[in-house]
């Protein structure tokens, strides 16, 4: 809590500033008190709810200290006869009465500039939600930002663990995890590494908690423990003994496991659960906030890697801890020199394979590995904001500026009565400290609402959501924020009334065309708004075309229309009799009213978890000298499913009922490319045989690609087994049913539910969704991206355009005598209004042109997010342009009209 | 002037705020925070006073001599000594009850225009 304790200090400090707002008398007597109830109620508040009850605190604690210092500043004046009234005070207030004349000065100046704000509650709250908007929306993604990006993960000297990855570019293989023999190597031979674990994340029936249930498990070898130096609460860790085959099943439960599966038993320890069936006893609970890699891990079991592996099998990640005073550089090189030593492991692999392959090993930080790609899309989201934010403190140094021009009289006469242009100016940015400091914490309120929202509903591809909070840091970041907003709009008007004689402000009576130079600054502020909305539209239009695009895109399948079932059967029971199991069920939920068809796959398409890929050869074709296999992914296609998944048959046959039921030969069919790139077409009748299997598959036809890993991503070759196939290695423990239907396919889910329950009623049963869902939730990332970008865009759009309307209707108003005149001598309407649409639109033309250039240079960075679409799209590129036209022309054309309307009697008569 | 020659009725009707500062000193003298922690579990958060609000109230209170600050701190308390106790006075007291009184009528009125249902107090 020790940053709880400092938070508290500083806040109490701010408070007592605060507290000189009240009148003297009532400070000097209840100052101290409210001070130590200020403290005591937020040490309380951060013990029950934390920063979030604080800042609510906070919050109520700042309205009513407005409220109050008016109430007893009006107190203050009553209580005072007007005989015994000292010399009133004019401008600049002089005297200090004591203590430090500098700080008594800047009090004051706080305290008259809280009067002005709350005299004007209109403008105050235009400008405290104007910035509140941007202030908020900063500090809700920059909380994302440390959440994500910036803080460590919570392990000790977590900079110091590292994955290991291969990747062969001249196979077409970006990446690849890490072979048995592969391990064999590093342990053998890496020295850059004080431990090394192998991890591999899987699922498993949990049976003998609370209730059955499909849990997400990490396997890993007993250093895991080594590596992230993070040892269970309660119980043991695994010991090398308890990874050896053979040796009696244990298994450590992650808190988040011990939690929702046993209730935080906690007689935990020693307890027999099944994973899979088999009987295992928990020997340890991990610490709260252990999540690796994500906190949906329920427990960790141990992983016996065979010494004796092969080389060619890569499918298990592999996490080291540096060794003491070696780099990340060291060790990167030290595992690219240990790849020339591959031949020792595999006879048939030679070193000019490997250089052709262009065989190489990343070693990176496991961070970067969790945080994956979101980072780009967490920096373009916090500029897109950071943008929004420039264009509200633009906004709101508009509206100061026309205040500041409503109030040169009075600076006038202040200066005139003996106060300086310092003391005004001091005055200014007070007020506009004060500003920026309601619209924080408003801000801060908005922000942690929006973290909250976006927690729940934020990409569920998101990593470490759960640590986004509003800590003490991001407060730290709210607070400079908002001094730099207040900053930045404050200091706008300050070079006219430093430079001018203000006792001109005197003389200006009529309202002449006197103050056209003084519109530069505003005319400024607009082209400046006017180009950040465009540069914001223009990002929001290039994601809603890679939107469409991805939208459009052919996945060779037909997602609608169909719904989905995982039926986890667990490991082992899944290759007891999976035609017969699957048939029972098809059968009896293909009988329920509004099915049209129904099947049963191991992976689905887009969400492919359960695919398999190997290494095949084809018969009679024989792989040159040296090559590597070539590589397909393949996954279980039950009856039908071609079928129900609307996958078109392109060459041979579809399967038939026998094909399921143990046909010899056993046949196989392939994907659309597997028979270009592999047989040259012809695929019908070739034979395939997978890793080290015996029996050979007949190709008995070809479908259309599948963009089984994605829509963004290129259809791979694919080979799909009939369900009986048990010639490869398949990962048969979760099925999932896939049901075509007439009607909305969500309503049919109890009823599937009901119908598997009904043939297998111990078998855990996953939440139904429907294919068009997982199909969206695939594309989350750009769709939560281009929201973002959209609602900026948005309001900058409004926020710029509203200034716009606001910048030409007050120079029509100063201008109204001038219009009159020109009216009375003889000029058209017409005309009067071309002058005003031409200033306007003159201004908007300058910010658009700013607002391209800048948008073809910063539209760059969103090329990773983007698909399809160029980031110079011209179409887009012109559409917004168009967007920013017709809404400031007709933000320009209201006050046009209002001044070719002016009677040249009324114009003459105003004053 | 002493609190026993005026009408504790010149004082009402009070502000909720104000009636529930000085219910919250019927039990005993208390610090401000004491009075706010009190108000808002008494009211289950419905009131919550901020500082300014309760001692803007405190000074009128004092002022009118319906309150008063003690001389010494009570012995239990082992907390900041730049802590302030307050207690009702005698006048004080009458005024809670007068209040009380007032709102006690009001309720009545409402019972029989049958708004609320009647709890007869034992």
């Amino acid at each position: 809590m020790l940053h709880g304790a400092r938070v508290v200090r500083a806040a109490e400090a701010l408070y007592r500033v605060l507290l000189r707002a009240y009148p003297r008398a009532f400070r000097e007597r209840f100052g101290e008190e409210m001070a130590l109830a200020f403290r005591d109620a937020t040490r309380a508040a951060l013990g029950a709810g934390g920063v979030r009850s604080v800042v609510a605190l906070w919050f109520r604690f700042l309205v009513d200290l407005l409220v109050s210092v008016a109430r007893e500043r009006v107190a203050a004046r009553r209580a005072e006869a007007p005989g015994r009234r000292p010399a009133k005070r004019f401008g600049s207030g002089a005297s200090p009465r004591r203590g430090d004349p500098m700080v008594a000065v800047f009090l004051q100046d706080i305290r008259q500039s809280m009067r002005a704000l709350l005299r004007r509650p209109g403008f105050t709250l235009a400008a405290s939600l104007t910035l509140a908007l941007g202030i908020g929306a900063n500090v809700a993604i920059f909380a994302v930002v440390t959440a994500v990006l910036i803080r460590p993960l919570p392990y000790p000297e977590s900079e110091r663990i590292v994955v290991l990855r291969h990747h062969a570019p001249g196979l077409n293989l970006p990446q690849l995890e890490n072979s048995p023999g592969k391990i064999r190597l590093y342990r053998a031979h890496a020295r850059s590494f004080s431990s090394l674990a192998v991890v591999s994340g899987r699922e498993r029936n949990l049976t003998g908690g609370d209730r059955p249930a499909r849990v997400r498990v990490v396997e890993v070898t007993p250093e895991f423990f080594d590596v992230l130096r993070v040892q269970p609460v309660m119980g043991r860790r695994f010991l090398p003994g308890d990874a050896e085959p053979g040796a009696p099943r244990v298994a450590v439960l992650t808190h988040a496991g011990w939690s929702s599966q046993f209730g935080r038993a906690p007689d935990i320890i020693g307890r027999v659960v099944e994973f899979d069936g088999e009987p295992t006893e928990i020997v340890g609970v991990m610490p709260e906030g252990f999540a690796y890699p994500t906190e949906e891990t329920l427990a960790l079991l141990p992983m016996w890697v065979d010494p004796n592996g092969p080389f060619g099998t890569f499918g298990l990640s592999v996490v080291a801890r540096l060794a003491p005073g070696v780099t990340l550089e060291t060790a990167a090189n030290e595992v690219a020199q240990l790849q020339a030593r591959i031949p020792e492991i595999d006879g048939e692999i030679t070193a000019d394979f490997l250089q052709r392959a262009g065989w190489n090993a990343t070693v990176t930080e496991l961070k970067e590995v969790v945080v994956g790609d979101v980072a780009t899309t967490l920096w373009v989201v916090l500029s897109t904001v950071g943008f929004l934010l420039l264009v509200a403190c633009a906004s709101v140094a508009n509206l100061f500026l026309v205040r500041a021009e409503a109030r040169r009289k009075e600076l006038a006469v202040r200066t005139a009565l003996g106060a300086t242009r310092t003391r005004l100016a001091a005055g200014f940015l007070s007020e506009s400290l004060l500003l920026g400091l309601a619209g924080g914490v408003l801000g801060v309120l908005l922000a942690v609402m929006g973290v909250r929202a976006l927690v729940a509903a934020g990409p569920s591809n998101l990593p470490r959501l759960h640590e986004v909070n509003v800590d003490a840091v991001v407060l730290l970041f709210a607070v400079g924020l908002s001094v730099l907003s207040g900053l930045a709009f404050g200091a706008l008007p300050l070079p006219r009334f430093l430079a001018r004689p203000l006792a001109a402000g005197l003389r200006e009576g009529r309202g002449d065309t006197g103050g056209r130079d003084r519109q530069r600054v505003r005319q400024g502020l607009i082209a400046a708004q006017i180009a950040l909305s465009l540069m914001l539209l223009t990002g929001s239009g290039l994601l809603l075309r890679s939107f469409q695009r991805l939208r459009a895109v052919d996945p060779g399948f037909r997602p609608e229309d169909v719904l989905t079932v995982g039926v986890s059967r667990g490991e082992r029971q899944g290759r007891n009799d999976p035609t017969g199991f699957y048939r029972r069920i098809l059968d009896e939920v293909r009988a329920l009213p509004g099915v049209q068809a129904v099947s049963v796959t191991n992976s689905l398409p887009i969400e492919p978890q359960g695919a398999n890929g190997s290494s095949f050869e084809i018969e009679g074709r024989p792989r040159p000298e040296g090559a590597l296999p070539p590589v397909a992914m393949y996954i279980v296609a039950g009856p039908g499913y071609f079928e129900t998944m609307g996958i078109r048959l392109v060459d041979g046959r579809l399967p038939e009922e026998r094909d399921h039921e143990g046909a010899i030969p056993p046949y196989v069919w392939v994907s659309r490319n597997f028979a270009r790139d592999f047989t040259d077409g012809r695929a019908i009748g070739e034979r395939v045989r997978f890793g080290n299997d015996t029996t050979w598959l007949e190709i008995a036809g070809v479908v259309e690609d599948v963009r089984h890993f994605g829509l963004d991503e290129e259809p791979q070759p694919m080979a799909y087994l009939t369900l009986n196939t048990d010639a490869v290695n398949i990962d048969l423990s979760v099925g999932h049913l896939v049901v075509r239907t007439t009607g909305d396919p969500m309503a049919l889910a109890p009823s599937v539910a009901a119908a598997v329950r009904r043939i297998a009623p111990d078998v855990p049963v996953t939440a139904a969704r429907t294919m068009e869902q997982i199909v969206s939730r695939s594309m989350a990332e750009t769709s939560f991206t281009m929201i973002v970008l959209i609602v900026a865009g948005t309001v900058s759009l409004l926020l710029g355009v509203i200034g716009l309307y606001g910048v030409i209707g007050y120079v029509v108003t100063q201008r109204t005598r001038e219009i009159g005149v020109r009216i009375a001598l003889g000029a058209a309407p017409a005309s009067v209004r071309g002058m005003v649409l031409r200033q306007g639109l003159a201004l908007s033309l300058i910010g658009v042109g700013i607002g391209l250039a800048g948008a073809l240079v910063l539209s760059r960075l969103l090329e990773s997010l983007l698909f399809g679409v160029s980031s110079r799209d011209p179409l887009t590129l012109a559409a917004v342009t168009a967007l920013l036209l017709t809404a400031s022309s007709i933000a320009v054309y209201l006050p046009a009209r209002r001044a070719s309307a002016v009677s040249p009697m009324t114009a003459l008569r105003t004053e | 002037m002493t609190s026993d020659d005026r009408n504790p009725r010149d004082l009402l009707p009070l502000s909720p705020a104000v009636f529930h500062i000085l219910l919250s000193l019927v039990d005993g003298e208390r610090h401000g925070y004491a009075i706010m922690r009190d108000v808002e579990e008494r009211t289950g958060g419905e009131v919550r006073l901020g500082p300014g609000t309760l001692y803007g109230a405190i000074k009128r209170l004092l002022e009118q001599g319906v309150v008063e600050e003690l001389e010494e701190r009570p012995a239990s308390d082992a907390g900041d000594e730049r802590r302030r106790y307050y207690r009702l006075t005698g006048f004080g007291r009458q005024v809670v009850v007068a209040e009380a009184e007032r709102l006690e009528r009001l309720v009545r009125q409402a019972q029989a225009k049958k708004l609320v249902p009647r709890v007869d107090t034992v």
